[in-house]
């Protein structure tokens, strides 16, 4: 005889018990992140924190990016110029295209693209520099040595990760806006100075560039807490320092996205 | 001195169970027991670096779990400890290592760190090692340069946690020694866990065994020794027969 089906009236249960769960760990995980947050305020506010530390993070976080920054910038303005050459040629609109370029840019692609770049290269690689130290037992050594691992770790990456998103989307603006009036003059045949003054003609304002910075900044900060927590709540060795780094990455570009979504709103 | 009370911890299933302890001033005490029978995670709960479900841990009349992680902060530097791994940082020199907790904690000149330090490595016969990185140093080096940094504040009580792990039979019993005379010198407190019992055993005052989250013994190393009780006897003895 064969076996009786798999019982079809307890899979939705165990769905709605499996999306319970998934739940649960979003809501610890945001609450640890938000503990991590008060730990973090409140040393900052007291200045407690390391400053060697943070010189050598915003090294490694900042200087040690440039080249990514760099080349993802120049091609995300050309990209833009390649996207909108069909319309542009169709409206014979040159006069717009520094306008066009420099909207996107500035309020949008510009933050948003440096920061999934800065999560991959910096968020990820503090997430495995944090969770090994917490696995070979480095953070206790800390705290035995009566170190505080919050002010000496995870404040400074914390600064040096938003410095470092915040600059970096200063600079990737700058050159995403010469990637873009340099593939229009290639492509559409656009000069330079018909982009500036396209750029420049009114229709954006500094309100367009403040938008993107104040975005780098939430982002740093988001991404700065999930790789930090996922860093120090590492377990189980070095799969666990691999799943602790694959979550920051998911997390990060998650929380990348969400927040951006509702900065977009507020700052309207 | 050092007062454990009904101590008790459980991380789902039990790693302590009421465990009742005391070790005087000045004593080098041995935490034997089979793996994960809770030595580590014991030396863990009297340094605050995990707390219990129940019970205390007093250490010269203060209440650890009655304190902040504020003031645990302060009441650390009576602590030095080795850890099972040596928890070196990578990212340091071993010069930098065992420096590191004077930089941070006492306002010394860097000539007196400098002075401390090299005196540090020279006790543990790393002279020539400063200016090297932990990860280009073999097993044994490493712990000695753990225990530089254990020893380097000259905190009154000194945690090793399997001080000779990995380490060849001579190595080993210069590391206890080693430890033994820098107990003596400075007249500190120590708790030391080991599986080496052999070497262990000389150089103790006082043993505890612990057995799956148990204290199942407590007295002078030569009790140990001549102990009727067949885990203590299996144990310490190395008997392939017996109860554990």
């Amino acid at each position: 005889m064969a076996p009786p089906p798999a019982s079809t009236a307890s899979a939705p249960f165990a769905s709605l018990a499996a999306a319970r769960e998934s739940l649960y760990g979003v809501a610890e995980t945001v609450g640890k992140m938000g503990l991590i947050a008060h730990q973090i305020g409140v040393r900052f506010a007291r200045l407690d924190f390391d400053g060697e530390e943070l010189k050598r993070n915003m090294y490694k976080m900042g200087v040690k990016s440039l080249p990514i920054v760099v080349v993802t910038a120049l091609f995300t303005g050309a990209i833009m110029v390649v996207q909108a050459a069909p319309i542009v040629q169709r409206y014979g609109a040159q006069q717009l295209l520094g306008w066009g370029a420099g909207f996107g840019t500035l309020r949008e692609i510009g933050p948003l693209l440096t920061a999934l770049m800065i999560s991959g290269r910096v968020g990820a690689n503090n997430t495995a520099e944090l969770g090994t130290m917490t696995v070979t037992e480095q953070v206790d050594a800390l705290r035995a040595l009566a170190i505080d691992p919050i002010a000496f770790l995870v404040v400074p990456r914390f600064i040096a990760m938003v410095a470092t998103l915040f600059l970096s989307t200063l600079y990737a603006d700058a050159l995403a806006l010469f990637g873009a009036a340099y593939a229009g003059q290639f492509l559409l045949g656009v000069e330079a100075a018909t982009f500036y003054n396209g750029l420049t003609s009114g229709l954006l304002g500094i309100g367009d560039v403040a938008n993107g910075l104040v975005k780098s900044v939430i982002f740093g900060g988001a991404m700065g807490l999930s790789s930090c927590h996922f860093g120090l709540a590492v377990t189980g060795g070095a799969p666990g320092v691999g799943r602790a780094v694959n979550a920051t990455v998911v997390t990060s570009a998650a929380c990348i996205f969400v927040v951006d979504y509702f900065v977009s709103f507020l700052l309207e | 001195m050092i007062q454990i009370q009904r101590l008790s911890k459980s991380f789902g299933h039990p790693v302590l169970h009421d465990v009742t302890l005391s070790i005087p001033t000045g004593c080098l005490y041995g935490l034997i027991g089979p793996g994960a029978s809770g030595k580590s995670v014991l030396l863990k709960m009297i340094t605050a670096l995990m707390r219990p479900d129940t019970g205390s841990v007093v250490v010269d009349g203060q209440n650890v779990q009655a304190m902040t992680e504020l003031e645990l902060a302060s009441f650390r530097l009576k602590f030095g400890m080795l850890f099972q791994n040596n928890a070196l940082f990578d990212a340091m020199t071993v010069a930098e290592n065992v420096a590191f907790p004077l930089h941070r904690l006492f306002d010394l000149d860097e000539a007196e760190i400098r002075r401390r330090v090299e005196e540090r490595l020279a006790a543990v016969s790393l002279a020539g090692f400063a200016e090297r990185t932990p990860v280009g140093l073999s097993g044994g080096q490493k712990k000695r340069v753990g225990v530089a940094r254990a020893t380097v504040t000259r905190a009154p009580i000194i945690f090793y946690d399997e001080p000779a792990a990995g380490l060849d039979p001579v190595t080993s019993q210069k590391i206890f020694d080693l430890l033994r005379a820098e107990q003596q010198r400075a007249k500190t407190t120590v708790i030391m866990v080991s599986s080496d019992i052999e070497r262990l055993l000389t150089v103790t005052d006082r043993v505890g065994m612990m057995y799956r989250g148990s204290l199942v013994f407590d007295g002078t190393t030569d009790e140990a020794l001549t102990s009727t009780d067949p885990y203590v006897k299996q144990f310490v003895h190395g008997l392939a027969e017996g109860p554990l």
